[in-house]
């Protein structure tokens, strides 16, 4: 399990069509401020290759102007010792 | 060696990464300053209870609470003031004869719950009310005539919030209901006809929130002290 | 919460705290900030189910139930405060007589049965009725109690898929005559001011409305501006002592009816004295009259059909000159000092005045005239159309004015326009996909004509969804026999059990208020959407969901295509597209959704608080006023005489009987009597009288009384020196008691240009039991 968080800044006027789309992949959660053009991405993903391929569908979304990266948190599940 | 589930954390706080984001950010988008437009803008709201209103409201009386009777016969219990409401935070219903029944705060309902005292009648103090500003009483508080129900209810009374205890040991307890139509604290923490168990030691301190913080309010702040117990690092 | 849901809590909780670092101030969402660990209890933003005033809720949820209720501090309509009803609403979601299932009624016994059955009983009689007896044999009814979706589908089943102008609604014993007296005087309905005037008038003028138990919350807003500025004045001109009048400051009682001559010799004050804002009645203002000696509608097929002749500033002092005060004084039983009084204030240039009232002056004979005549004082002195100065209609119903008055679901209406109006048919026809022939011309049957036609056999087959005309009937003993009659097929869709349901027979179950997504709008154009919040019990379902549903099953797919999960905003979408423009164009889903309520014209992403002023509403042309719903840009003020009522004390019934409400109860109490503490508090039904009429009579506090009016009977307790006071020689009774149905003894006497009835004068006699 990977989880991360984002702070995510929409292009102008489009903050709507952004929360719509991101609310489409069922990877994200999204937390949209109410009163300015921001919005908390949180993605839940995988390993590091999942991540990758999410990260390729959010480099494509045209609405967003950029994003950061806050924190992330990463935990193994090993059935076995080593 | 026993083959055992075992669960290996790793915890990335990009503190770092974060503050560099802020200034990056900070500038591009001082650079480019444009008012953002969403095609539409949320109204402005006034609030119209901000929530530190009143809280110093009744401090003059402060004093006088610490001499006031406590004794068992006056004493009112938690229990008798959520008995009085359908729900936590409800409006308490009037649980005595009315003096009339077309006064409007001021003449009626203010006179004995403005600032209290002993009432003969019903050999009781009387609450004071933390919002003593709205006259129409009768607008929230309803006076039952009878204990019949029209039919029957499956509405159940959540319990009432408690004191889930300090931050630290020993530490003054946090606020744990909404203060909304109650910023006003010394009018149901202190003085004679507050519930015993929530009457307060130390009326006089006066600034409740000096020290007691509301937590409802602070979710996110809660949040994050929770997380804390999260982060460790490892001696290298 | 498992542990990837805490760990996503986490993380999301460090990005809103550095949000919080980058952005002060910043607010997000309260849905994902509640659900944060720290929450035991979700709040989610609602309007209130019960009045017209519309207050934003904040309803609290644990474990898929509502369980607590606090004012929402946002809502720009209550600020964080509510009245008894609204603390206390959610309780009314979880009675134990709750409709559940489907009944149908075989040989003369309610049998629970499957909702598509039940459904497709509705359908298929409905369509037997139309192809039996006509399209105009069947009709529904419903109530400003619908939400905006519900009225919406409602208007385009019967008038665009069906072809009937069928479609009544409750607003019609409630609103109606506010309506004609907007469109008679302004060409548009609603009122052009809002809740904000409170903050802005110095004199409050309430007219024949206890607001203090009616409009609690708006009342409570007077009294706090009373604190906050010395200058501020209520005066409350009314038939009975309220609480209102306690609180007010100056309290006038007159004569029920005499309000038109009141009103009239408050415009011959302001002519005399020289108070008449010159300017603005020459630019902006037309004098009309129209006809007189109108009727009462007492007979069944009663038509009425108002005619506008102009006529100039001259005719209209002629016309007022029987109402000279000293006159009036006779006719009114208010001094001429008072009158003198009222009128200085309205005319006092350094005054704002708001006059507030509601049905008090629509259940009313003559309530469309009353309205105008309110309006003449206002437009006369230029007080109108800017903050604080403000003539304004209270409503009711939680979506009198969302639904029934916008969406149009009034036999005339559509939801742009009337039917009447070729071009208004096809702009109907175009967006609901249906043939322009479909819609007819003609309106067809108001709401005591319907029930009338319902007991003379023209109409076969009602469908009554959220509310309860078996209370709320004038006349009602009529009216009840009429639906039983044989060959009548009744369809109601509630959540209790109600006198209505009684005499149906398929009861179909409601989803009610936040177990479904829905939208209403409040008396000052505010639209308020509200989201499913809870789950509803059994097989209940949405009214909205029920119409499309029959629709449906009536082959009207094409019209009604919207999926589950997507048809509110789907319907909203399509709604909008007949208020497009700046006169009355509405709020995108997405805005309505995440803030509590936007008031339309919704134009360029903001809300119009004042219409007819070009400084606040962007439809006027130029700068200043601009009454753009009539030709010219001018408001109408009227020469409407007193004409007296109906049916006046006389030897024989010598006491005036009025009827209303009570702060703990709304409407038929088929809700508020399910929440305990309300039902408590007004466990009955009671008879108001004078403390001289009870003394003479040897009537005490508690004792029986028998009421007789020449239409039936009822028994009461007396209510001496309680809560409300009447005059002598009048008594009041609540009408929430489905037990003591007092509309059982009031007259179906209607305003013939409105068509709403009177429910506030008849005569009775009295007796003690």
């Amino acid at each position: 399990m990977l989880v991360k968080s984002y702070l995510v800044f929409p292009k102008e006027g489009e903050k709507n069509n952004l929360v719509d789309k991101l609310n489409q992949f069922d990877w994200c959660e999204v937390l949209p401020a109410q009163n300015k053009d921001v919005l908390v991405l949180v993605t839940d993903t995988l390993d590091e290759s999942d991540e990758d391929i999410c990260l390729n569908q959010l480099n494509e979304i045209q609405e967003i102007k950029h994003y950061t990266l806050v924190s992330g948190f990463e935990e193994n599940e090993n059935h076995t010792s080593q | 060696m026993a083959m055992k589930k075992k669960r290996g954390i790793s915890i990335f706080i990009f503190i770092l990464l974060m503050i560099s984001a802020i200034v990056v950010l900070d500038r591009s988008l001082t650079t480019n300053q444009e008012r953002a437009s969403l095609g539409y803008e949320p109204e402005d709201y006034v609030p119209s209870l901000p929530a530190e209103s009143g809280v110093f409201r009744r401090s003059e009386y402060a004093l006088d609470y610490e001499n006031m009777p406590d004794g068992d016969s006056f004493k009112r219990s938690l229990e008798d003031y959520y008995e009085n409401r359908a729900y936590p935070g409800a409006p308490p219903i009037i649980p005595h004869p009315l003096v009339s029944e077309q006064g409007i705060g001021g003449k009626s309902c203010l006179q004995c719950h403005e600032n209290g005292g002993y009432v003969d009648r019903f050999k009781a103090y009387a609450p004071v009310t933390p919002h003593p500003e709205m006259l129409n009483c009768r607008q929230c508080h309803a006076a039952p005539k009878s204990g019949q129900l029209f039919k029957k209810t499956n509405w159940v009374k959540i319990s009432h919030p408690e004191i889930k205890g300090s931050a630290l040991q020993g530490g003054p307890p946090v606020i744990p209901h909404s203060l909304q139509m109650r910023e006003n604290c010394l009018a149901c923490h202190a003085g004679p006809a507050a519930p015993n168990e929530i009457k307060v030691s130390h009326p006089y301190r006066v600034n409740c929130r000096q020290c007691h913080v509301p937590v409802q309010e602070f979710a996110t702040l809660k949040a994050k002290w929770d997380s804390t117990d999260q982060f460790f690092r490892k001696p290298n | 919460m498992n542990r990837r849901e805490f760990v996503k809590k986490l993380a999301a909780a460090s990005a809103l705290a550095a949000a919080a670092a980058m952005f002060p101030g910043i607010v997000f969402a309260d849905q994902q900030e509640q659900e944060l660990p720290a929450g035991e209890i979700t709040w989610k933003k609602s309007p209130c189910r019960f009045c017209g005033v519309g207050c934003g809720l904040k309803i609290g949820l644990q474990k898929g139930k509502a369980v607590a209720v606090k004012g929402d501090p946002d809502s720009p309509v209550n600020k964080g405060l509510c009245c008894v009803k609204g603390y206390h609403s959610v309780m009314a979601l979880y009675a134990k007589d709750r409709l559940t299932k489907p009944l149908v009624r075989k040989n003369g016994k309610l049998v629970e049965t499957s909702i598509d059955e039940a459904l497709d009983l509705v359908a298929s009689k409905m369509q037997e009725t139309i192809d039996k007896h006509g399209k105009d044999s069947v009709s529904m009814y419903g109530s400003g109690q619908w939400t905006i979706p519900d009225g919406y589908v409602a208007s385009k089943f019967m008038k665009g898929a069906i072809g009937t102008n069928n479609l009544e609604a409750n607003a019609r014993l409630c609103m109606a005559s506010a309506v004609t007296g907007f469109l008679t005087t302004f060409g548009m309905d609603e009122p052009m001011g809002c809740y904000e005037d409170i903050d802005h008038a110095d004199v409050f003028v309430l007219w024949g409305n206890n607001m203090a138990e009616m409009h609690p919350v708006l009342f409570s807003r007077l009294l706090d501006q009373r604190l906050k500025r010395s200058n501020v004045k209520i005066i409350d001109l009314a038939t009975r002592t309220t609480r209102t009048s306690t609180a007010a400051d100056r309290s006038i009682l007159f004569k029920p009816q005499t309000d038109l001559a009141i009103a009239n010799a408050i415009c011959y004050e302001i002519i005399n004295n020289g108070w008449v804002n010159q300017e603005f009645v020459r630019k902006h203002c037309a004098f009309k009259k129209g006809k007189t000696n109108i009727g009462y509608g007492l007979e069944d097929n009663f038509k009425f059909k108002d005619e506008a002749t102009g006529i100039d500033l001259d005719e209209f002092k002629e016309f007022l000159k029987d109402y000279r005060p000293d006159k009036v004084e006779k006719m009114s039983g208010v001094s001429a000092k008072d009158i003198k009084y009222l009128a200085a204030v309205y005319g006092n240039p350094n005054k704002k005045v708001t006059s507030f009232w509601c049905m008090g002056m629509n259940q009313h004979t003559r309530g469309t005239w009353i309205n105008n005549l309110v309006y003449n004082i206002h437009l006369l002195v230029g007080k109108i159309s800017t903050p604080g100065n403000s003539p304004f209609s209270l409503t009711g119903q939680p979506s009198a004015c969302g639904t029934v008055r916008e969406v149009g679901t009034l036999t005339h209406k559509l939801p742009h326009g009337v039917v009447m109006n070729e071009k208004d048919r096809k702009m109907a026809a175009e967006i609901w996909k249906v043939p322009v022939e479909n819609i007819p011309p003609k309106p067809s049957l108001h709401t005591v004509e319907m029930f009338r036609a319902l007991d003379r056999g023209e109409v076969r087959f009602m469908w009554i969804q959220v509310t309860n005309p078996m209370v709320t009937m004038p006349k009602l003993n009529r009216y009840r026999d009429g639906a039983l009659k044989e060959d009548r097929f009744i369809v109601v869709s509630d959540v209790y059990p109600t006198p209505t349901t009684d005499i149906a027979d398929v009861i179909l179950p409601s989803a009610m208020w936040i177990e479904r997504e829905g939208m209403y709008g409040n008396s000052e154009r505010r639209t308020q959407h509200f989201e499913q919040l809870v789950d509803a019990p059994g097989d209940c379902m949405s009214d909205t969901w029920q119409i499309i549903e029959v629709a449906r099953r009536m082959g009207f797919e094409k019209q009604f295509p919207w999926s589950y999960e997507e048809h509110i905003p789907e319907i909203w979408k399509e709604y909008s597209l007949f208020h497009e423009g700046a006169k009355h164009g509405m709020a995108p889903y997405q805005v309505l959704k995440s803030q509590p309520g936007a008031q339309w014209p919704y134009v360029n992403g903001k809300s119009t608080q004042w219409r007819f002023h070009g400084k606040y509403d962007p439809a006027c042309k130029g700068n200043t006023y601009d009454f753009y719903g009539k030709p010219e840009g001018k408001a109408w003020i009227w020469a409407r005489p007193y004409e007296a009522a109906p049916e006046e004390p006389d030897q024989e019934y010598p006491f005036l009987l009025n009827t209303g409400r009570v702060i703990e109860h709304w409407h038929t109490g088929s809700m508020t009597r399910r929440i305990p503490v309300l039902h408590q508090a007004v466990p009955k039904a009671y008879v108001e009288l004078h403390p001289d009429d009870a003394k003479q009579m040897g009537i005490r506090n508690g004792n029986q009384v028998r009421l007789v009016s020449r239409r039936g009977k009822i028994d009461l307790p007396a209510s001496v020196n309680e809560r409300g006071k009447p005059v002598r020689g009048h008594v009041f009774v609540p009408f929430f008691d489905e037990g003591k149905l007092i509309n059982e003894l009031t007259l179906d006497a209607f305003c013939p240009i409105s068509k709403q009835p009177d429910y506030k004068k008849c005569a009775i006699k009295i007796e003690k039991v």
